[in-house]
């Protein structure tokens, strides 16, 4: 799992640095992470379900013997998260 | 861990179970309330209400008919008002399974002997002259929160309302309830 937040202080990590594994060249910089990888391991298998599902809450609340209403509800709290990281995305870039 | 297990699907079973599926499971239990209740003398007069009396069958009917009308009536009101996107059916499905620890009281009938009342007013210990009916009592207690419980995550994950919100929202929601259910009750039963 790709670690997101810093382990000394909490804040959100950035990607400093990229390579070609074929011929070795390095990309230096600062970049964002994509707000998919920000979220955690579970939400992001969630997140996968719901595609391998085509959308189908009712198929993915079968498989993970869970009503639909519970899986409707976790689907919410994802897009909360997405949403509050983009806000804060936003924030920094209007920051910056 | 199992027995933590237990305990959170006895307090919350909607995790797993809403829907067309709870509403089932609710309609058998709220069904065997009906017939028992008429059969023990037992009438669920009352959101979470619970009196012995002499009733028929259609006024034992009349009565849950009435309770679950007004909880699922202004539970689903209450959604409107709270949550923006919820069915219908989980609020129907989850609150009819909410009721079914009265099934226990309707149950606790066939033991329960009642007291003579007619001179209460003179003696008040004329109530402890039946222990059953001691018992019926405080067991009438564990199983009104428990229902109480189950009533307030019904809500919580039919509608994914959380925090005060929920709180408050279910307080007013099940006062309004009660009170329906007693106006209704009055003038149909």
């Amino acid at each position: 799992m790709l670690p997101t937040y810093c382990p000394s202080c909490q804040a959100q990590l950035k990607v400093k640095c990229l390579k070609c594994e074929s011929c070795g060249t390095e990309v230096n910089g600062s970049y964002d992470l994509p707000v998919l990888a920000l979220l955690s391991e579970d939400d992001q298998q969630f997140i996968l379900r719901f595609v391998k599902n085509s959308g189908s809450l009712k198929d993915m609340a079968s498989q993970m013997k869970l009503s639909y209403p519970t899986v409707r509800n976790l689907l919410n709290d994802i897009i909360n998260k997405i949403s509050s990281y983009e806000t804060s995305i936003d924030t920094d870039l209007r920051q910056s | 861990m199992k027995n933590k297990t237990i305990f959170e699907q006895l307090i919350n079973p909607f995790t797993r179970v809403a829907g067309w599926q709870a509403f089932g499971f609710g309609l058998i239990f709220v069904i065997l309330m009906g017939f028992l209740g008429a059969y023990n003398g037992i009438a669920f007069d009352g959101l979470i209400d619970m009196h012995m009396m002499d009733l028929s069958l259609l006024q034992s009917f009349l009565y849950l008919g009435i309770d679950l009308t007004s909880l699922v009536l202004v539970m689903w009101i209450t959604g409107l008002i709270v949550s923006k996107n919820f069915r219908f059916i989980d609020i129907l499905g989850t609150m009819t399974l909410a009721k079914a620890p009265f099934l226990l009281l309707a149950i606790a009938g066939f033991f329960t002997t009642a007291p003579d009342l007619s001179g209460i007013y003179k003696d008040p210990y004329v109530l402890f002259q039946s222990i059953s009916f001691i018992t019926l009592i405080v067991l009438s207690f564990p199983v009104m929160i428990w229902s109480i419980t189950l009533m307030y995550n019904a809500l919580k994950v039919s509608c994914d309302v959380k925090g005060s919100k929920l709180t408050v929202a279910f307080i007013i929601a099940m006062l309004l309830s009660e009170v329906l259910s007693k106006v209704l009750i009055y003038l149909f039963v």
